[in-house]
């Protein structure tokens, strides 16, 4: 490890800083580390009080996305020989800051859970009709959508989310149009009603910059986009269909 | 006005949706002739004189694409400043800055078609 | 350097039991990286609002009579109009670009029984429908056809 990198770090004790300020390290690097292990490498041998969130270390798990550089980037992911010498590492913007790079997740939580992430049957299946079936093209027609981590990169990426605080923003529509499009689901008025609500998916203006940083290729900006055609179809039936209460 | 504007969203973003559409494709040919080649001497002097323009105008598809014309760009026009104004940190003036843009749209159409009416 | 992101960007609606720093937008955001295109194309909504006034000041005259139209076609020749209109027309361009490349995606996989084209015909089809709208109606307002 002979190659040195400065990491300029963003630093935030809510119980002694009045506001988060940037601690620099510099650090020995290994040419096939990632940002993370960077970060752990901290944490371990130089300032134990660094915080920030990680787990499954393989891009799976959704939990260690940060500002590298500027972009939201999946820290895990990203490889340290594609940075500089001096590279910076924020929180990931958009989201209030608890403490150095760990950001307060409860508002995505309530974003989440208002387009009723599962499956929704205007009467549930009886065990003794067995499982529901789906064919390999009813899938594809929502499969993509199901990749999402929840890595909130999307979030962070989002100039919606950065001025507009009811947006449900780019995971959250993009699950509920994943179930939307589940030929097991019967609940599509309901999330097109939550669709068209406070959180209105036309706030979405075609930054595309979901999508971008998406380091599943769930194409958020696809889905929220389907979405708005899917809502304007739901509002317009609902002047010839009467819906009666879920 | 933040509720009626989420009861219009579907209607506006149709209408949006034609603008940047549609309106694009119109205004490509409207500007390239009217806005450039005329102005410009590149296109024959007849082609727009008043007798042609006006009898192409009065034809009941020519009343439509004018209407379209002048109406459709101004709904994209005005759904996209609305986000500048939001991009620009006003979403908490939205409830003034929307309906002011929207109106303005509005006015434009109506006065469009009273403009291809009058023809 | 980040600018403040609206103070309630993703805040919960039940504050968390320590004090948070407020939310910063992405750095870049909104004239640098990727951004750029962003902003310019919210910023065409400008361009376009004035072009339908514009095309409404033009229609206007034609109703009006010769003189009115021969006065207007005579405005349009200024170089201030002539500007704009060469700004619009490379806005109009970039804005069917920018929206076409989205449009294929944006088509829901299935909506009750019609599934849409695949997103390359879709393409083909939304430039063909661009050349032959606008190619038409160019043709018939230069004279080229009726």
């Amino acid at each position: 490890m002979s190659e040195k990198k400065t990491f300029r770090i963003t630093r935030f004790d809510p119980d002694q800083d009045e506001a988060p300020r940037t601690q620099t390290y510099e650090i020995p690097v290994d040419p096939d580390w990632k940002v993370l292990d960077a970060l752990n490498f901290i944490k371990d041998e130089i300032d134990g009080s660094l915080s920030h969130r990680w787990s499954c270390r393989m891009a799976v798990c959704g939990s260690c996305g940060m500002m590298v550089d500027g972009k939201p980037t999946l820290t895990c992911k990203k490889p340290l020989s594609e940075y500089g010498s001096e590279i910076s590492v924020e929180p990931l913007a958009n989201f209030p800051i608890v403490r150095d790079l760990v950001v307060e997740l409860d508002g995505f939580m309530e974003k989440f859970e208002s387009v009723k992430p599962w499956i929704i049957r205007a009467k549930e299946r009886a065990v003794e009709e067995g499982t529901h079936r789906q064919s390999p093209a009813e899938l594809e027609e929502f499969k993509q959508f199901s990749m999402c981590i929840n890595c909130m990169l999307c979030y962070s990426a989002c100039p919606v989310v950065a001025n507009e605080p009811e947006f449900l923003g780019p995971a959250a529509i993009a699950l509920g149009h994943r179930y939307n499009m589940d030929s097991r689901d019967e609940g599509a008025h309901e999330r097109n009603e939550v669709f068209r609500g406070e959180g209105t998916v036309f706030s979405c203006s075609y930054a595309n910059e979901c999508s971008e940083v998406c380091p599943k290729h769930v194409d958020p900006a696809a889905a929220v986009n389907q979405a708005k055609i899917n809502a304007v179809l739901d509002w317009a039936t609902g002047f010839v269909v009467t819906r009666g209460k879920e | 006005m933040k509720h009626l504007l989420l009861r219009l969203e579907p209607v506006i973003w149709l209408l949006f949706g034609l603008g940047i559409m549609v309106g694009t494709m119109l205004m490509t040919a409207w500007i390239a002739v009217v806005g450039l080649g005329a102005p410009m001497g590149l296109i024959p002097a007849d082609a727009l004189a008043f007798e042609r323009a006006h009898a192409l105008g009065s034809t009941l598809i020519g009343r439509v694409v004018l209407a379209a014309l002048i109406a459709l760009p101004l709904w994209k026009g005005a759904h996209h400043t609305r986000h500048i104004s939001i991009d620009m940190g006003n979403a908490d003036r939205d409830g003034l800055v929307a309906p002011l843009l929207y109106l303005i749209a509005i006015a434009g159409s109506v006065l469009g078609i009273a403009a291809v009416v009058r023809l | 350097m980040a600018r403040a992101a609206h103070p309630d960007a993703m805040k919960p609606k039940t504050p968390g039991r320590t004090r948070t720093a407020p939310p910063m937008a992405p750095g870049e955001f909104p004239f640098a990286g990727r951004y750029r295109a962003y902003t310019l194309f919210d910023w065409t909504g400008i361009i376009y609002l004035l072009l339908g006034f514009v095309a409404l000041r033009v229609v206007w005259a034609l109703g009006d009579g010769e003189s009115a139209w021969l006065a207007v076609q005579g405005q349009l020749e200024n170089p201030l109009y002539l500007a704009f209109h060469l700004l619009s027309l490379v806005s109009v361009i970039f804005v069917g670009v920018r929206f076409f490349r989205l449009f294929p995606k944006a088509q829901p996989a299935r909506i009750g029984p019609l599934k849409p084209p695949p997103q390359l015909v879709i393409h083909v089809a939304l430039y063909a429908a661009w050349i032959g709208v606008a190619g038409g109606l160019a043709l018939v307002l230069a004279g080229g056809i009726f």
